[in-house]
C-alpha cells in the first residue's frame, strides 16, 4: 500500500483534498470517470414519508423500500426482487441501530421483515438487533445480513453510516476509534459478517447533518429528507451519504462547516480493506420520487 | 500470539469491569460528593431516584462514541439524574467531574454558539440544552422540548446546581497570554488533542502538531470588524522546549514547507499564516489579512509570554 499524503487545511483551500483522498467524498459528483465500471445506488424519496404530526408513515416506507429494491435489482415485483437476495433456508439478521436520538425507523425494520418473510424465511429465523448482536443466536448462526441504519454526523468517525453500523460485531468497539475510526472497514472481514451482507440501506428519512449537544445531537440540525439510499456497496452508500450531509450543512449554514473528523474510514474501507467504492465519480445514483431539495 | 491477546483482553476486561479497591474508593468518594451537589428536587421537579454513574471506561455504555469527546479531557466521573414533574416532559442532568477546572472550562468551550444565560462560570443555552461549568464540574441540563416554560425550568435547575458548587475554578492559565485587543472572549477554545482542535479549526487529520494529553492548547478568534473576517491565534504549550521544537518542525514540514525561512506564508485563500516558537510554546496565526497583521498578533502574544 502506498503511503497516504498528509492532508491539511491548505489542501481544502486548494481544492485538492479530494485528489489527495483518491477522489473520494468530494464535489466531483458530476464529472465522468472514463472506462471505469460504476457502482449503482438507488435514492428514493417521498414527501409524505413523514406526516404533519412528525410520524413516519409505515405504508409509504414500505412503498419506498419496494420501489427502491426493485429498481436496484431490475425487478418489477418486490417479492421477486427479495427472492434474489434471500433464500428460504437463510437465517437472516437485520442489523439495525437503536441510538436513542435517531434510531432506525421501526417502520423501515417492519418493511424489511415483511419482505424477508415474503421471500420464504420463517419468522423464527429472522432477528433484528444492534448492541446485542454478539449474543443473539440468530446473528451468531446467520447466513444473511441486512444492514440498515440512519445517516448522521458522528463526532469521532465523521459520519455514522453503513460501514460503522457493524462496529457492534466486535466486543471492544473503542479499539476501532483510532485515526478517526479508520479501521472500521476491517470489521467487515470478520467471520461473523464476512460475505453475508445481502443489502445495505441508509435511512435518509431524517438525517443529522451537524453535531452539537450532550450526545452530539441537536434537533435543530436534523433534516427531514424523507429518503432511502439502497445498494449492496456500503462504501458507496456512505460516500454518497457523506456528500449529502456536507451539502445539507452548506444549505443550512450558508457555508460548509467541517466535521469534527473527516470521514477517513470510508476512503480506508475502499483503499485498504477493498470493501467497496468511495470515489463519487464511480458511483451512479439512480434517483426516484420526490425531487425537491434533493441536493445530490 | 492469539492466546496472549486473549489473556490481555481478559485481564483488561476484569480490570475495567471490577475496578481495583483504590479506584473504587475514589469513585465512591466522587459519587458521594456529586450526589450532594445535585438537588433532590427543584420546585415541582423531583429526582426519579434512578441515578447512574459512569467513569471514563464505562462512559461508552452511556453515550457510545460521544464519550470520546469527554475522554479527550481529564474527565473522571459522570452522574446522570432525571427530574420528573407530573404532566411535563422530564429534564435530564448530566453532571461531569472533569478532574480540574481547566478541563471543565475546556469541555464547556467546545460549543458556545448560543446564548449566555448567566449560569455558573460560563453558560450556553439553545435548543432545550443548557451547558455550563463551575469549579471542576461541567453540566448538561436537557429538556425534551424547547418551550419558554421548559427553558425556565431548565435554567432554574441549572442555577440550583451551580450554586451548590461552592468553589469556583480557574480558567486555563494560557488565556492570560492572549492579546485582549479585538479578542472574542466567547470564542476561546481550550483543548489537548488535535481532534478537538480540528472541530474548531481543521488543520490536518493527522497530528502534525504532536498534540496529546500533556499539551495544552488555546484557539482564540479575533474578528475584524470592518471586513467581517476572522484572525485565528493558536497558542500551544508543550511539556518541554524539545517537544515544542519537534512539533514546530513537523508543522512547518506538513503545513508550510514553502515558508521555511520566513515562517510566514500566504495561503491559498489569500490570507496569511505565521508561526513562532518561544521556549515550550508555539504560536500560530491563521487567516490574517496581511503578513504584518499576522506578525502583530504574534508579537503581542509574545509580549504576554515574555512578561509571565
Amino acid at each position: 500500500m502506498t503511503k497516504r499524503k498528509t492532508i491539511t487545511r491548505r489542501d481544502f483551500l486548494r481544492g485538492t483534498v479530494y485528489t489527495a483522498l483518491g477522489g473520494t467524498l468530494g464535489s466531483t459528483l458530476g464529472k465522468e470517470a472514463k472506462g471505469e465500471e460504476k457502482v449503482k445506488v438507488v435514492l428514493i424519496r417521498d414527501e409524505n414519508a413523514i406526516d404533519s404530526r412528525g410520524q413516519i408513515d409505515q405504508r409509504i416506507i414500505q412503498k419506498m423500500l419496494d420501489q427502491g429494491v426493485c429498481e436496484f435489482l431490475g425487478e418489477k415485483n418486490p417479492v421477486q426482487a427479495w427472492e434474489k437476495l434471500i433464500k428460504p433456508s437463510d437465517v437472516v439478521g437485520i442489523k439495525s441501530n437503536v441510538w436513542h436520538y435517531l434510531p432506525t425507523p421501526e417502520g423501515l425494520e417492519n418493511a424489511i421483515v415483511k419482505r424477508v418473510i415474503d421471500a420464504g424465511v420463517p419468522k423464527k429465523n429472522i432477528g433484528i438487533d444492534d448492541r446485542g448482536v454478539l449474543n443473539n443466536p440468530i446473528f451468531k448462526s446467520s447466513t444473511a445480513l441486512i444492514n440498515v441504519r440512519p445517516l448522521r454526523t458522528h463526532h469521532w468517525s465523521g459520519i455514522g453510516g453503513c460501514i460503522k453500523n457493524y462496529v457492534m460485531f466486535v466486543s471492544v468497539p473503542w479499539l476501532y476509534h483510532s485515526e478517526a475510526c479508520s479501521p472500521l472497514g476491517s470489521i467487515w472481514n470478520k467471520p461473523i459478517v464476512k460475505g453475508k451482507t445481502r443489502l445495505n440501506i441508509l435511512s435518509l428519512i431524517r438525517t443529522q447533518f451537524y453535531n452539537r449537544g450532550a450526545h452530539h445531537f441537536d434537533r435543530r440540525f436534523v433534516s427531514e429528507y424523507k429518503g432511502l439510499l439502497i445498494g449492496n456497496d456500503p462504501v458507496a452508500l456512505d460516500a454518497v451519504g457523506s456528500r449529502l450531509l456536507q451539502l445539507q450543512r452548506i444549505a443550512h449554514f450558508g457555508e460548509d462547516r467541517p466535521l469534527d473528523n473527516p470521514p477517513i474510514h470510508i476512503f480506508v474501507a475502499d483503499e485498504k480493506y477493498k470493501l467497496g467504492v468511495s470515489n463519487l465519480r464511480r458511483i451512479e445514483i439512480v434517483k426516484l420520487g420526490w425531487t425537491e431539495g434533493t441536493l445530490l | 500470539m492469539r492466546v496472549c491477546l486473549l489473556l490481555f483482553l481478559t485481564i483488561w476486561t476484569v480490570l475495567v469491569t471490577t475496578e481495583c479497591p483504590t479506584l473504587s474508593a475514589e469513585k465512591e468518594g466522587r459519587q458521594a460528593t456529586m450526589k450532594k451537589l445535585l438537588p433532590l428536587g427543584v420546585e415541582d421537579y423531583r429526582a426519579d431516584k434512578k441515578d447512574e454513574f459512569y467513569n471514563r471506561d464505562q462512559s461508552f455504555r452511556y453515550m457510545d462514541g460521544a464519550a470520546e469527546l469527554y475522554r479527550a479531557y481529564a474527565f473522571k466521573l459522570l452522574m446522570v439524574r432525571k427530574y420528573v414533574k407530573r404532566g411535563h416532559p422530564s429534564i435530564l442532568v448530566e453532571f461531569f467531574d472533569m478532574g480540574n477546572s481547566e478541563d471543565a472550562f475546556g469541555i464547556f468551550s467546545y460549543q458556545t454558539e448560543d446564548e449566555e444565560v448567566g449560569v455558573g462560570q460560563g453558560s450556553d443555552y439553545g435548543g432545550g440544552l443548557l451547558r455550563f461549568w463551575r469549579g471542576k464540574y461541567f453540566a448538561n441540563v436537557y429538556a425534551e422540548q424547547d418551550t419558554p416554560s421548559m427553558r425556565n425550568d431548565v435554567l432554574k435547575i441549572g442555577h440550583v446546581i451551580s450554586e451548590k458548587v461552592k468553589r469556583k475554578g480557574q480558567k486555563p492559565s494560557l488565556i492570560r497570554f492572549l492579546p485582549s485587543e479585538g479578542l472574542s472572549e466567547r470564542s476561546i477554545r481550550y483543548f489537548h488533542l488535535h481532534q478537538v482542535l480540528n472541530h474548531h479549526y481543521f488543520i490536518s487529520h493527522q497530528n502534525i502538531l504532536h498534540l496529546g494529553e500533556r499539551t495544552n492548547g488555546i484557539l482564540a478568534t479575533y474578528p475584524q470588524q470592518q471586513t467581517k473576517e476572522k484572525n485565528f491565534l493558536l497558542l500551544l504549550q508543550y511539556p518541554s522546549k524539545k517537544l515544542a521544537e519537534t512539533a514546530f518542525q513537523s508543522f512547518v514540514k506538513a503545513y508550510m514547507p514553502d515558508a521555511i525561512d520566513s515562517r510566514a506564508i500566504k495561503t491559498e485563500n489569500g490570507k496569511w499564516a505565521s508561526m513562532k516558537i518561544y521556549q515550550q510554546y508555539l504560536l500560530i496565526v491563521f487567516d490574517a489579512s496581511s503578513e504584518e497583521k499576522a506578525g502583530e498578533l504574534i508579537k503581542a502574544t509574545l509580549r504576554g509570554l515574555e512578561g509571565k
